[in-house]
């Protein structure tokens, strides 16, 4: 089935990338965080023991059926093309900034989208940020940004990172190896096995939809083509619905249990950083993950920049935390971004622009 | 729903190249727009120029006076 030739197509593969998404968060994933690229990556770096923040360990299954998932559709469909050579140390650090903006605004671009669809207003406030980031991305894309073109490679190359998150769940599953939260967002999970289906399933859609948060506002600026976002808007009217049926949407800033805070400099600037980096690394988290398993490496390196970024967030304090309840006073605990994540989210914005302004196309001679 | 006729569509190596081909396009009146890759050309997410199928000469004209290689050149429906 082509789900590409028409929006309401398109729209469709977001529904079910929705309902997986909801399935997830009905069988235990945390609140809010039903389907969160940066917070499972984040997760599951603090399950290898690349950082030590105790309540985020654990393996999560759902990376691993991304990539998986766009692999096996993508060969199986002969879409799978192992590129690689396009600035792949520039990726890297790209993949670093996009962890460390989405840890300081908490969640992704589709956590955001998922926020958004439960009546969290930060997610909002963040909206506008991500849009503001996508947008300066766009000028630089105007201004001749580039970071090289892609050459093909052995197609072993690009089957790596495949290969790397099998081996992961192998270990995950059959070994004692790996960390595994015992109380917070950590512990909050859906089983292994309808994990791995979910993001099997989720990767195979959204290799055949091209979903991508930051391409389809990309495109919107850059040509007024709706096509991208109408599979962001079947998820998020599935994710609504799905909210508001079992009580789970409610409009407000300071809601404890939803693993948000309501600092909306913060918020902006935050996702503004994501935004900005995945429009100069050609996709959102979720992207990179997707183009990594059907043959990109630089794709694969954009995904250890943040694999990586998530170990620097919590072993150097940038993390912001969520607004909770004190279990003893009952009081609400606003959450807050600490110093160090606020100047981490500003170096990381003025690096982009280094990239941005300084990696030209070659003009011909 | 707009009815797809069959058109001419140029992909490139980068993104930054398709902008630039807009850019010349624009300055030198050659006709065409720029379009998401479609889908069906593609599994990666890039842009490319689409154009009537007449004005295939005049299109890859410029490109090699301004040296914009392209990655492949298409026809399909849009």
């Amino acid at each position: 089935m082509n789900l590409s030739d028409s929006k309401k197509k398109l729209a469709l593969a977001g529904v079910v990338c929705g309902i997986v998404a909801a399935c997830l968060a009905a069988l235990g994933n945390p609140a809010n965080m039903a389907f969160c690229i940066a917070c499972f990556i984040r997760d599951t770096a603090g399950a290898m023991g690349l950082h030590q923040a105790e309540v985020v360990q654990y393996a999560r299954p759902e990376i691993i059926g991304l990539v998986l998932g766009a692999f096996i559709i993508s060969v199986a469909t002969k879409e799978y093309r192992s590129t690689a050579g396009s600035s792949p140390m520039i990726r890297f650090v790209l993949g670093v900034i996009i962890m460390i903006g989405a840890l300081v605004f908490l969640g992704c671009p589709l956590r955001m989208v998922l926020r958004m669809s439960a009546g969290d207003l930060n997610a909002w406030v963040a909206f506008v940020g991500f849009i503001l980031g996508v947008g300066t991305g766009v000028f630089a894309l105007k201004n001749g940004f580039s970071l090289g073109r892609a050459h093909i490679t052995n197609k072993s190359s690009g089957a790596v990172l495949p290969a790397v998150v099998v081996g992961i769940l192998i270990l995950a599953t059959c070994t004692t190896l790996f960390k595994a939260s015992q109380a917070g967002p950590g512990s909050m999970h859906a089983p292994i096995i309808a994990s791995l289906v979910g993001g099997l399933v989720f990767g195979a859609f959204a290799q055949k939809s091209r979903m991508c948060f930051a391409g389809s506002i990309r495109d919107i600026i850059l040509m007024k083509n709706f096509d991208l976002i109408s599979v962001i808007a079947g998820l998020f009217v599935v994710m609504l619905v799905f909210n508001i049926a079992t009580g789970r949407f409610v409009v407000g800033f300071n809601t404890p249990g939803v693993i948000a805070h309501s600092e909306h400099l913060w918020n902006i600037l935050g996702m503004y950083t994501v935004g900005f980096a995945a429009v100069l690394a050609g996709g959102c988290p979720l992207r990179q993950l997707i183009l990594a398993g059907q043959g990109s490496s630089d794709s694969a390196v954009t995904v250890v920049g943040m694999f990586v970024g998530s170990a620097i967030c919590h072993n150097f304090g940038l993390a912001a935390s969520g607004t909770a309840l004190n279990p003893e006073t009952k009081e609400v605990v606003a959450g807050a971004v600490p110093v160090n994540g606020k100047v981490a989210c500003i170096i990381c914005i003025v690096i982009c622009f280094i990239i941005a302004f300084t990696n030209k196309r070659e003009e011909a001679k | 729903m707009r009815k797809k006729v069959m058109k001419l569509v140029v992909t490139f190596h980068t993104t930054s190249d398709a902008m630039a081909m807009e850019k010349i396009c624009k300055e030198r009146s050659v006709p065409g727009r720029l379009i998401p890759v479609p889908r069906a050309i593609s599994a990666g997410c890039g842009l490319s120029w689409c154009a009537d199928l007449t004005d295939r000469e005049q299109i890859l004209d410029v490109m090699k006076d301004v040296g914009i290689e392209q990655e492949d050149v298409h026809e399909c429906l849009v």
